[in-house]
């Protein structure tokens, strides 16, 4: 038996390449039927950009867009710098209450999406906050903090907390020492933060779907009401870009992430 | 009283964990301007929490410190005239060479051009000419840790807090390092205080030593005064080695230890009934069992290239160590099993507290 | 008193948020689950009934008596089989492919967890209507059977819990894969090494040494793909059609057509109980565990 050997267990490579070819495998097609010509949702016929552009063309899909920009902006900036507050105090210390706090954050990654999404509907309807851009706003804010919070936290913990003391030491205030120091020391965590709180505000559809009003949807609540309601090919086409948005981003993310790594 | 002080630390003591760890249980030293002052002791007696208490990362629970006769101890770190060099170093890896060590003079607002010419002047003082756009990641230990110096000493601090600053190096940088320090206290005369659990560093580096256990402090004083004199148990056995010996007082500067045996000691007033007696083993000699104060036998003998020790078995069962240097190469008479005797002046043996 | 304050202002923006717009519409559903329903839907805020619990278990009929009626319980139990049967494929295929990933190199390893976790954040909709597009009638698998020459009538996968299945399998697979890597992963190689040294062969090492250390790995995947299988809407929705109704799907109604927010609060309220019981006991496991180290 090789030395390697020991390490390999038969049958586990073949599972883990059918797995990857599983997990990739539907967004292949989807990909690819995006660029069919034909009316078909499903069948191949040409190449072209056709649905793309009747996507671009298409007014409600182009303010769906704009809206789940706008929307996943506000939010992500506001989640991270919530988030980033919240990890500077949790990260360092023990306290009363500590504990607590840390569930909070952690909260509405615990509660179904369903069940936030129904609870935070009656409440805006309760307190009369009109459905629409802002209340997509206010309930994506309250879903991505923990996205953002984990990653900074992540960050903060692994950060020996002899630099902010040597910060301290070297008479740089509470604030210059931030900016100085704690802030570029744990910047990748906060784009990290940042990013994954970005993509989960753009891909939510369950909680929108609920908040948004008549007069503003986001572009996934979009996809969800066309396909529900019978699909053209353009959905492929929408669907897409919104994968390459992800994709994007996270390779970014990964690239970056790496670059900090091998530093 | 305070004035020539450069630390004067009053009754300092500090909790952790609700107050179940006392981390400091009432120091109280005075550190002289220009002073190298080392706090020696075992690991988890306190010595770091003395450093952040004076630093102002920790705040005591109980106490006080003053800077040159003031108070200090109300002031937040960055306002405090205290810099630390840090045991991990703390060199931001963010920032370049020059930029840490320019880092306390930015915050302290000079202008430009002095910055750059101090920073200049550290990295000569700490050999490091050159190696200003490196970043700390492209050095080595020993590199980092001038570093770490040089960025501390940039802003001319009253004082500065060194916590194992040698204990990351290997040996041969270590002793490197500890002659190199001392050139530095000397050229630039700041007072040091010097933290290190080595016994070896603290002897050779410090002008006075304070050996602290449990949070307090037991001793102060120059290097020899703390091996030569040492009050306590616990500081004769930590410094160095010593024979430890249970006696009780028989009439003034005699000893009767527990086989029977009457020891001379220096005039000292012993009042206490229970009293232990110290004995430094290169203090004691090997004669002939007759002419012994004490006897015993050989049970164990270790060469050290330098010197010997022999184990002995005292008749009362009690151990003795006794070194001799070895200056007639090895030309051992005594053997495993002989039966020896000790012997030592009256000024070999101390009287120790508990 | 200081640092006090700056806790409390650091720590303010995210527990506020988080308690005025998650804690209080929670506690506001709670409520919601105890009135009567409006007339026209809606509640009546000060009219409290036990309807919405009722009804869960209970129907009226014509004479007004309670009749027990099992359609949402089946639900409820659809629900829980799906969730597990997902947890349990999911775990099924996800420990082997864990293992594989973590003794690779440290190279590979990096770029696997990348290609595991593109999905993990790609959109579970898109995700989901791919998967219409590959198991309708005339879709993608449909038309590769035909190309293969393996005739046979026309697939009706689609709107079936078949399809439901294959959805929540496809989305929560990395939710398993990934915990398992990390438990994989963090295991001291000198452990197996040790294990072989003493003569035990490939499959013990894997059932004696590797498997109970990753333990709390599995553990979690399996709560982070039972807990969002529960409350699953998406896959349900578009896969699953009518007669394969999730919880989720039944809570939406509530919202939509049946206008009955107190059955929907209720329903709500239920699942969030049984995803938080399923946390606590998985808590409970675990901290035993740490405890027995
Ligand atoms: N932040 C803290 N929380 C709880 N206990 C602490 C804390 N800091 C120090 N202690 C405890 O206080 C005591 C003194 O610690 P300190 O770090 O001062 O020791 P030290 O003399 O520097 O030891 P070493 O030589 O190992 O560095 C120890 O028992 C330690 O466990
Ligand atoms: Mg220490």
């Amino acid at each position: 038996m090789r030395a390697d050997a020991l390490w390999r267990f038969p049958g586990a490579r073949s599972v883990a390449l059918a797995a990857v070819a599983f997990l990739y495998l539907p967004i292949v097609v989807l990909v690819l039927l995006s660029f069919s010509d034909g009316d078909s949702l499903a069948e191949w016929s040409g190449v072209s950009l056709r649905w793309y552009r009747e996507v671009f063309d298409n007014a409600d899909m182009q303010r769906a867009i704009r809206n789940s920009l706008v929307v996943a902006c506000t939010a992500t900036l506001l989640a991270t710098v919530a988030a980033t507050m919240a990890a500077l105090v949790l990260a360092r210390g023990q306290f009363r209450g500590k504990r607590a706090m840390e569930a909070l954050l952690g909260l509405p990654l615990v509660v179904p999406e369903i069940v936030g999404g129904i609870a935070i509907l009656m409440f805006f309807v309760l307190v009369g906050i009109r459905l629409g851009i802002v209340s997509i706003v206010l309930a994506h804010t309250v879903f991505v903090t923990p996205f953002a919070y984990l990653p900074i936290r992540a960050r903060l913990d692994g950060l020996n907390p002899a630099f902010a003391e040597a910060a301290a030491d070297l008479y740089a205030g509470p604030v210059r020492a931030f900016l100085r120091v704690t802030l570029p020391l744990i910047w990748p965590g906060i784009a990290a933060g940042a990013m994954l709180a970005f993509i989960g505000s753009l891909g939510d559809v369950v909680v929108s779907y609920f908040v948004s009003g008549p007069g503003a949807t986001t572009l996934p609540v979009y996809i969800f009401s066309m396909v529900r309601m019978g699909v053209t090919p353009m959905v492929n086409a929408v669907s897409s870009l919104l994968l390459f948005i992800s994709l994007a981003l996270l390779t970014v993310s990964y690239l970056l992430g790496r670059r900090y790594a091998s530093n | 009283m305070s004035g020539p002080f450069a630390i004067d630390c009053r009754g300092l003591v500090k909790t952790f964990a609700g107050g179940s760890v006392r981390a400091l249980d009432g120091v109280s030293l005075s550190i002289r301007e220009n002073e190298f002052f080392t706090l020696l002791g075992p690991s988890g007696c306190g010595k770091t929490t003395l450093l952040r208490l004076i630093a102002g990362f920790e705040q005591q629970d109980a106490g006080e410190i003053d800077l040159h006769g003031e108070r200090l101890d109300h002031l937040p770190p960055y306002k405090r005239p205290v810099n630390t060099v840090f045991q991990s170093y703390a060199v931001f890896p963010h920032l370049t060479v020059a930029e840490n060590v320019a880092f306390g003079l930015e915050m302290k607002r000079l202008p430009r051009a002095d910055i750059a010419a101090r920073v200049m002047a550290m990295l000569t003082l700490v050999k490091l000419d050159g190696l200003g756009s490196r970043r700390p990641t492209q050095l080595s230990g020993g590199q980092q840790q001038r570093v770490a110096l040089a960025r501390a000493l940039a802003t001319a601090p009253k004082v500065l807090l060194l916590d194992e600053p040698l204990s990351a190096l290997d040996l041969k940088l270590r002793t490197d390092m500890q002659i190199e320090l001392k050139r530095l206290q000397s050229e630039v005369g700041i007072t040091f205080v010097f933290v290190t659990h080595d016994q070896h560093e603290a002897l050779t580096m410090s002008d006075r030593i304070a050996v602290m256990n449990h949070g307090r402090v037991l001793q102060i004083g120059t290097p020899e005064d703390v091996y030569e004199r040492p009050t306590s148990r616990f500081v004769a056995d930590f410094i160095g080695e010593t024979n430890l010996l249970a006696a009780e007082p028989a009439g003034p500067g005699l000893f009767r230890l527990a086989g029977g045996d009457i020891l001379q000691a220096e005039p000292a007033a012993a009042s206490a009934i229970a009293v232990t007696l110290g004995i430094r083993p290169e203090r004691a000699e090997l004669c002939a069992s007759a002419e012994g104060i004490l006897r015993g036998r050989v049970e164990h003998i270790s060469y050290m290239g330098t010197d010997t020790t022999y184990h002995l078995r005292l008749t009362d069962s009690g151990l003795f160590r006794v070194r001799t240097q070895n200056r007639d190469g090895a030309l051992v008479r005594v053997r495993l099993g002989d039966a020896v005797g000790v012997r030592f002046p009256p000024a070999a043996v101390r009287l120790l507290d508990e | 008193m200081k640092p006090a304050l700056r806790r409390a202002v650091l720590l303010g923006p995210a527990t506020l948020w988080i308690g005025l717009f998650l804690v209080l519409p929670l506690t506001l559903m709670a409520y919601v689950s105890t009135l009567e329903r409006g007339p026209s839907g809606g509640v009546l805020w000060d009219r409290h009934s036990a309807d919405a619990y009722l009804q869960f278990l209970f129907e009226r009929d014509l004479m007004d008596r309670l009749v027990l009626n099992t359609d949402y319980l089946h639900i409820f139990a659809r629900s829980i089989l799906l969730a597990g049967v997902t947890t349990l494929l999911t775990l099924a295929v996800g420990f082997p492919t864990a293992l594989w990933m973590a003794f690779q190199s440290e190279r590979l390893r990096l770029v696997l967890v990348f290609v595991v976790t593109v999905p993990f954040w790609t959109n579970i909709l898109v995700r989901n209507y791919a998967w219409m597009l590959i198991l309708r009638t005339g879709g993608t698998l449909d038309w590769l059977l035909t190309a293969l020459h393996l005739p046979g009538p026309p697939l009706e996968i689609l709107y079936t819990p078949w399809a439901t299945g294959i959805g929540l399998t496809y989305s929560f697979l990395p939710y398993m894969i990934l915990p398992i890597f990390v438990s994989l992963e963090k295991i001291d190689r000198r452990l197996i090494e040790a294990a072989y040294d003493l003569g035990a062969d490939r499959w013990r090492v894997l059932a004696r040494v590797i498997l109970p250390l990753t333990a709390p790995g599995l553990a979690g995947g399996a709560i982070l793909v039972f807990i969002p299988g529960l409350g699953a809407f998406i896959s349900p929705e578009l896969l699953g059609g009518a007669k394969s109704m999730m919880i989720g799907g039944l809570i939406q109604q509530q919202f939509g057509q049946s206008r009955n927010w107190p059955f929907g609060a209720a329903l709500a309220f239920v699942l969030l109980a049984m995803v938080l019981l399923a946390l606590w006991a998985h808590a409970l496991r675990y901290r035993r565990e740490r405890a027995d180290e």
